[in-house]
Formats: structure tokens, sequence, C-alpha cells
């Protein structure tokens, strides 16, 4: 257990060298997302500027710590090591992996692990600094049964993403043009919209939101900040991480499947 | 009286076929493909059939698209075979078993398993923690690793700042500290210079000898096999042409190297004969061949007595002299 | 004596005049005419091989069909949910610092219609780092072809392209749902030039900066975030960030400002000024263009 133990806490200790051996790179990477929650604070703070109390569901608290909170909740959920993997498939760099003794799936999800810690420092960081540039009203959550459902639908959350990235890794097996192709359309594109990372759902129209709802996007950002400022409590929070839970399962099992068929069609084609 | 050694490699009836889609040239072609794709099996490997026997060192040595990659995958685990029969070390290959995968290591010349920014001895002490390597053995290894290599003072550099030569030193450490029984080495030598070159080659030859690690390596460039194995496997269009000891191979068919000269002026081309055979006169090109133990006082005559404007040595292609083992029909 | 003195001056003064004239007529505007004559020729030298250039590029986006499918998917889908998103905010707040919907979705088309059209003229930029690192950069110097002009400009990006018309349309029509006078519409147009010239400048400097250091990439990122801080009225932003996106990195005028002249917001003489900010903009880029070639070449690789 323990040679185990140690073994992930190595592939964290190397992965996280690495991203680091890229400092200014990670720190432009940074202001960039600083930038973008810059922008949407400016967004909702003039909106709620003058006599509007509320809009969407949201008072100016809400919808200010929604913004702020993004910059926790990406960190924690999106930060991710994994999309290199459709690279690593492509160039056929992936040989080198596939032989080493350890389960290629946890070797990546710990990879992930150490991005978001790495990404969560620079987060905490970032967010007193917003806090103190801004003194935005933040609102913060009491209930502790929340609070709990926060933690385990962001738990639940990361293994989504993850999922949906390896499902996406697994494009180039079949199209390795579409190496990147792949990941700008689902992961930057369909992810950046649907979950909620510009906007709080609730702005959309309830047709709409109905049919997100059917999608595991929603529950990447919206969801888990929803517990947080609870706009979804008690019975109907519970419900919704049982559908996260369904998701997570239906996903994985997913991702092992279509793994295990583009390897053999990798192995087809002798790449 | 020599105990029978299990054999490390068994090989018999390899098959390996790929299918590979065919596509027209212009934008009705790219959209029939996409609708119809046309299908070819390209036959990679006809039915090979060998064994290694534990501390062999062996070479296979071929043109590109021989096959010799693609069998090197097979034994490793990344293909699953057609047909066949393949086991190493007792596993299926490419079961990729963690116990086989503890016991094996892979070496493309192209393909670093070195992580690019950081300094090499990063990646080792990953491998330390994913082959579960003791601490104390773990030390021993890489000390005498780098010690033989010679690269004690460039644990600190980021690869990417790594000579290919120093890369490749790395990358074989990489591959050793888990004192893997079998070594599977793909184009080790590819593209670095004679020196270095020649530095992998004696660290492979000494490494063999001291450890009795069963040694694959495939390899395009002559000089590799001269200097290591003694067996070698001549494959060709995914069939064994060839398998043997390197000196039948040598003092049969390579036993010649090329003169190319550029004459300055017309000569007698018959004066030519009589330092070596003449595979071709097209003036001011002369083409001869003298064994190769007298090339080079061959070369040194030519440049005295005859109006060189340009010479060249060159080693009888590997095509070529599998070209003739092919012809012979040699059988083994 | 004074007086011939004086007399003979006068008649050397006029000989000189005619003699002046004289040169004029027949070397100086025919000079003139010799020069735009020449600039005519280099003009359609350029042309010819921008869009051989062009050619090629799109040649190579078009062999691989894949690709280009999923980008240009990707672009669109990407424009119809940031449209969708905007149009239900607004919709749903009625106003955006005292715009209302449409006003804001064209705030927004002109970003796109700006960023698109430097982004299909200039994608060769985000390749330029790969040709400063591989050595690329001395094979483009060394031809007699202006260096700048290749990296800037010579990689028109297909997909971009064939998404320009969708977009255009899109902020026409949104534009005429405004109901602007001609004279809106022509400020709009010029203003919209304006943006370009000042993209433009943006993006030598950008290659400007990747000679001298390799960070080009991040430099070209910072670019981007900063300029799609324009995708909304420059209003919506407080001081010092409203005067840093006015004056440092002009975004406002880049973007904002032609909206607002089809809404008639906008005066002629900010329209002027603009011009010569711009103006002054593109001039200064080129001096620091220039001024980074000159280290490259005077250091070793």
């Amino acid at each position: 257990m323990n040679v185990l133990l140690k073994k992930y806490f190595q592939i964290f200790k190397t992965s996280f060298n690495q991203e680091f051996a890229y400092r200014l790179s990670f720190v432009m990477w940074r202001v960039r997302n600083v930038l973008q929650v810059l922008v949407a604070l400016f967004l909702w703070d003039t909106i709620f500027s003058g006599d509007r109390n509320e809009l969407f569901g949201y008072d100016r608290n809400k919808i200010l710590t929604y913004v702020l909170g993004l910059v926790f909740v990406k960190a924690f959920v999106l930060s991710a090591r994994s999309q290199d993997v459709a690279g690593e498939i492509a160039r056929g760099e992936i040989i080198n992996n596939l032989l080493k003794p350890v389960d290629y799936f946890k070797y990546w999800l710990t990879r992930d692990v150490s991005s978001k810690v790495l990404n969560l420092v620079f987060a905490v960081g970032e967010f007193f600094l917003l806090y103190l540039i801004f003194k935005p009203p933040f609102y913060f959550q009491e209930n502790i049964f929340q609070i709990f459902l926060f933690s385990v639908s962001i738990c639940l959350a990361i293994f989504i993403y993850f999922s949906i990235l390896f499902i996406v890794n697994t494009i180039p097996f079949w199209a390795p043009e579409l190496a990147w192709g792949g990941h700008f359309l689902i992961t930057v594109i369909m992810v950046e919209f649907l979950s909620g990372i510009f906007f709080p759902l609730d702005i959309l129209p309830d047709k709409f939101l109905n049919i997100l709802n059917f999608t595991p996007f929603p529950y990447l950002i919206f969801f888990p900040l929803q517990i947080y400022l609870g706009k979804i409590s008690g019975f109907s929070a519970i419900k919704g991480i049982f559908v996260c839970v369904s998701w997570v399962l239906i996903l994985l099992f997913l991702m092992k499947f279509v793994w295990q068929k583009g390897l053999k069609v990798y192995q087809v084609y002798g790449r | 009286m020599r105990a029978s050694v299990n054999n490390t490699v068994v090989v018999n009836g390899l098959v390996k076929n790929f299918e590979v889609t065919e596509k027209e040239p212009g934008f009705l072609g790219g959209m029939k493909s996409l609708v119809s794709p046309q299908k070819k099996t390209v036959q990679a490997l006809k039915s090979i059939s060998f064994n290694v026997e534990s501390g062999e060192l062996i070479g296979f040595i071929g043109p590109n698209g021989a096959g010799k990659t693609t069998t090197l995958k097979i034994l490793s685990g990344l293909l699953y075979p057609t047909s066949g029969f393949v086991q190493v070390l007792g596993f299926e290959p490419w079961r990729r078993d963690q116990k086989f995968l503890k016991q094996i290591s892979l070496v493309m010349g192209q393909k670093n398993q070195l992580w690019w920014d950081l300094p090499a001895r990063d990646t080792f002490e990953l491998n330390k923690a994913i082959y579960e390597i003791p601490d104390t053995e773990y030390r021993e290894n890489l000390s005498e690793l780098v010690k033989i290599l010679e690269v004690e003072d460039l644990l600190g550099t980021q690869v990417r700042r790594l000579s290919l030569g120093q890369r490749m030193r790395m990358e074989l450490i990489a591959a050793l500290l888990h004192k893997p029984k079998v070594l599977f080495l793909d184009e080790p030598t590819i593209g670095l210079d004679v020196l270095a070159q020649q530095k992998i080659r004696d660290f492979i030859y000494d490494y063999n000898k001291k450890y009795s690690a069963t040694i694959i390596l495939t390899s395009h460039n002559m000089d590799d096999l001269i200097d290591l194995a003694r067996r070698v496997i001549i494959i060709n269009k995914g069939k064994i042409l060839f398998d043997g000891k390197l000196e039948d191979i040598i003092s049969k068919f390579a036993k010649d190297k090329i003169i190319r000269v550029y004459l300055d002026k017309s000569v007698d081309v018959k004066r030519f004969s009589e330092i070596g055979e003449i595979r071709k006169y097209n003036f001011p090109l002369v083409v001869i061949s003298v064994p190769r133990e007298v090339s080079a006082v061959a070369a040194a005559e030519l440049l005295q007595n005859f109006p060189v404007r340009d010479l060249t040595i060159e080693e009888e292609p590997v095509e070529d002299i599998i070209r003739r083992v092919f012809k012979e029909d040699y059988i083994k | 004596m004074e007086d011939k003195d004086i007399s003979s001056k006068i008649k050397f003064q006029n000989n000189w005049n005619k003699l002046k004239l004289w040169l004029v007529g027949n070397f100086y505007f025919p000079i003139k005419i010799q020069i735009m004559a020449k600039f005519m020729k280099r003009l359609a030298y350029y042309l010819a091989i921008w869009f051989k250039m062009s050619r090629n590029s799109f040649l190579v986006i078009f062999s691989r069909k894949s690709v280009l499918f999923v980008f240009l998917a990707g672009k669109i889908i990407r424009f119809v949910f940031q449209v969708l998103l905007i149009f239900f905010l607004v919709n749903g707040s009625k106003t955006l610092a005292g715009y209302d919907s449409n006003q804001t979705l064209f705030f927004f088309l002109t970003f796109v219609a700006i960023d698109s059209t430097s982004q299909f003229l200039f994608r060769e930029v985000y390749r330029f780092r790969n040709y400063v690192v591989t050595g690329d950069f001395d094979l483009i110097l060394v031809k007699p072809f202006n260096s700048l002009f290749r990296i800037l400009l010579g990689g028109a990006d297909a997909v971009d392209l064939i998404t320009l018309p969708f977009f255009y349309l899109s902020l026409f029509y949104v534009g005429s749902l405004l109901s602007p006078s001609s004279l809106d519409v022509l400020l709009f147009i010029l203003l919209i030039v304006v943006g370009l010239l000042i993209s433009t400048a943006f993006h030598i400097f950008v290659i400007s900066f990747g000679i001298i250091t390799l960070e080009v990439d991040h430099v070209s990122m910072i670019y981007r975030d900063v300029t799609n801080m324009g995708r909304f009225p420059v209003d919506i932003y407080k001081e010092p960030v409203k005067s840093f996106l006015t004056f440092f990195i002009p975004v406002a005028i880049m973007v904002t400002l032609p909206a607002k002249a089809l809404m008639g917001r906008v005066s002629f003489i900010l329209v002027i000024i603009s011009l010569i900010i711009s103006a002054l903009f593109l001039f200064i880029s080129l001096k620091f263009w220039n001024f980074a070639l000159k280290k490259y070449t005077s250091a070793s690789s």
C-alpha cells in the first residue's frame, strides 16, 4: 500500500514540477483567467447598478459571489493536464506510458490533481486580490449541509470532466489530425458555454435550460455554485447529486469502453 | 554440460496484418472515402518464427518497412498479433500484465520517455516509484549506470538542453534502472554521430555481458550489428531471410566495401581491375568493390596513382546484401 | 550703378523662375507620375503575392477537410452561443449601461467583425514563434520580399474567411435595426477602417516582441484577452480600466467607437482624432518593428 502511495505521490510531484517549469506560461494563464473574471464582475456590476434589486433570481450579492466563486470552482474542476493525451496519441508517444506498470487512467488523474493543486494555490491569491480591489459583497454560505453538498458536487464534477476529457482524447485513435480540433470543439467551446462559466445558466429561458439539464455540462460549474449560493437546497439538491452520480457512472463506463475500442483500432492501423 | 534454458522469447508462426484505408485524391475522393472507405490489408509479418534464449543479444536487421519495429512492438505488448504464438518471459505480451511490464523495457530511438522540461533525474525518480525499485537498489543502479555512461554532470540539466547523444544515454538509464530481464531497443543509434553511436554500442554490449539481460535490438545500420550482435535475424517484407551467426553473413555476404571514384582525366579502365572488382564505369565515375580489410589501402593507392577528383568509401548497402541473400534463397 | 545691379538681379530672378517653371512642367510632374506608376506596380506585386500565399494557406486547410469542418463548426457554434447569451442577458435586464439589447448585440457584432477580419488576415502571426525557434525566420529575411508583410499577411485563414460573410451579414442586419443615418453609416465604416489599422499596429507590436523575446505566444494571448474585453461597450468598465482601454490599449477606439458612431453618438472631431491616433499607433509600431529587426540581425541565431 505504501509503495502504491509513493508511486502516485511521485507522479504528482513530477507533474507539478513540469507545470512549474513553465512558470511564465503558467502565470500568463492565470492572468488570463483573472481577466475573464474581471470582465464578468464589471458586467454584472453594471447591470446591477442603479436600483435594480433582482434579476434572473439573483441579487447583487449572489451574482457577484457567483462570479468570484468561479475562480475557485474553475480551478478545482477544470484544471487538468489530461487533454495532452490526445496529442500523445497523435504523435505516437503514448507507447511509453502504455508499457509502464501503472494504470493509465489513474496516472493521468493523479497528474490532473497535481494541476488542480497548483491552480488552487494561485486561485486563492487571485480571489483575495480581486476581493480587496473590488470589495464585492460576498455571500458566505452558512448552512453546513449545503457546504457538504457543495464539496460532494465538486468531487463529482471533477470525475465528470475527467471522463469527458478522456472520451475526447480518444478521437485521435481514429483521426490523429483532429487531436486538437476535438478538444477545441468539445472541451473548449461546449464546456465554456454550457457549464455556466460566462453567465449563470438561469439567464436562459426554461426551454433551453431543460434541454441543457439532460447533458452533463451544467453539473461541472453551474450546479455546484447553485448549491453554494443556496439556490438549490435540500431535497432538490440531493436529487441533483444523484443525477451527478449517474452521469459519473455513465461517463466513466463510456470512457473505458471507447478507450478499449480506440486501442484496438490503433493497433489495427499500426500507428 | 549446458543445461537447457527456458526460452525467454518464443515466437511461432507470427502473422500481423494492418488495415490501411486508401484515400483517393481530390474532393470527391475524400467524400468517397468518408462514405465507403477502401480498405487494404498490409501483411507486415508473414508467419515468422524464432526463439531467444535468456541472456542472448540478437539484432533484427532489415530495410524500412521490413517488419522489425512491428515485431518489437508485438514482443513488448503494444500490438496484438493477427495470429500465431508469442510468449515473452512466460507471458502473453499484449495482456500487459503489470508483472510482465516490470521485467521489460522498450527504448525507441525517436520517442523519448524522458520529461522534456525537467532534469533527467526527475524522470529517474518517477520511474523508481513506478517500478517500485527499493532505495538502495535504485541508488546502486543509478550511480553505476551514470558512471558508465559518463553523464554525472548532466543529471540536473533539463532534458531539452541535452544533445541527442546525451539524451539517448539518459533514455537508456531510465530504461535500465529497474534491471529489466528483457530490453527492446528500436533504432537506438539513429541520428547520432559516429562517436556517440560507438559509445552506445559499447554500453549495450557490456550491459548484456554483465547482467545477462536478453537484448533484442533493431537497426538498419550495419555497424550496430557488427559490433553487437552475435546472432542476427535478417527480415525483409515480413519474412525472416536469415537467422544465424553474424560471422556467417559477414564472411559470406558483406565482405566487400564499395569505393566510388570521380576522375579528373580519362584513364584506362583495366587499371582499376588491379585494385578491385569494377562494378560500374561511367566517366568520370568509377565504382569498384574491394575486400573490407584492404579498403583503406586500396583507397590510398587510388589517390596516389590515379587522377582522382573525389573518392568515397561506402558500405555495401544493407538492402543490397539482403537482396543478394534473398536472391540466393537462403534457407535457415 | 545700384539701379543697374538691382535690375539685373530682378532679371536674373525672373529668368530663374521661368527656368524652374519649365523644369517643373517638363520633369517634376512626369516624375511624380512615374513615382505613382511605380507605386502602383509595387502594390500590384504585393497583392499578387498575397493572393498566392493565401491560396497556399487555403490549400493546406482544405487538404484536411475534417479539421476544416471541426473548426468551422466550432467557430460558428461559439458565435451563436455568444449571441444567444447576450440576447437573453439584455432581454432580461432590459438595459446594459444604457443600451438596449439590439445595441448591445451591435457592439458585440462590431467586435466580432473586426476581430475575425484581423484573424483572417493575420493568422500567420500566431505561427511566428515557430519560425523564429526553428530558424525559418532567417529564410524569410533573406527573400527579396518585405518580411513584415510576409509574417503579417502570409497565412490568411480560410476558416475565418468562410465565417466572415456570415458575421458581416449579421452585423449589417442588426445595424439596420438601429436605423442609422447615412452620415452615421459613413462614420461607422471609417471607424471600422481605423479599428483595423489599430489591430494591424497591435499585431506588428506582437511580432516585434516575438523577435526580441520568445514569449510571443503570451503577448499575443494577452492581446487577445484584452481585446476580448471589447465584446461589451467599454462603458461598463470603471476607471482606471476604462482609461486603460481607451488610451493605452485602445480597444475602445478600435471596437466601441465604430459601434457608437452608427448610433450617432460620435462627433466628427472624435473621428478625426481617432484617425490621427491610429495613424500614430501604426507609425510607432512600424518603428518598433524596424528596431526589433535591427536587434535580431545584429545578434547571432
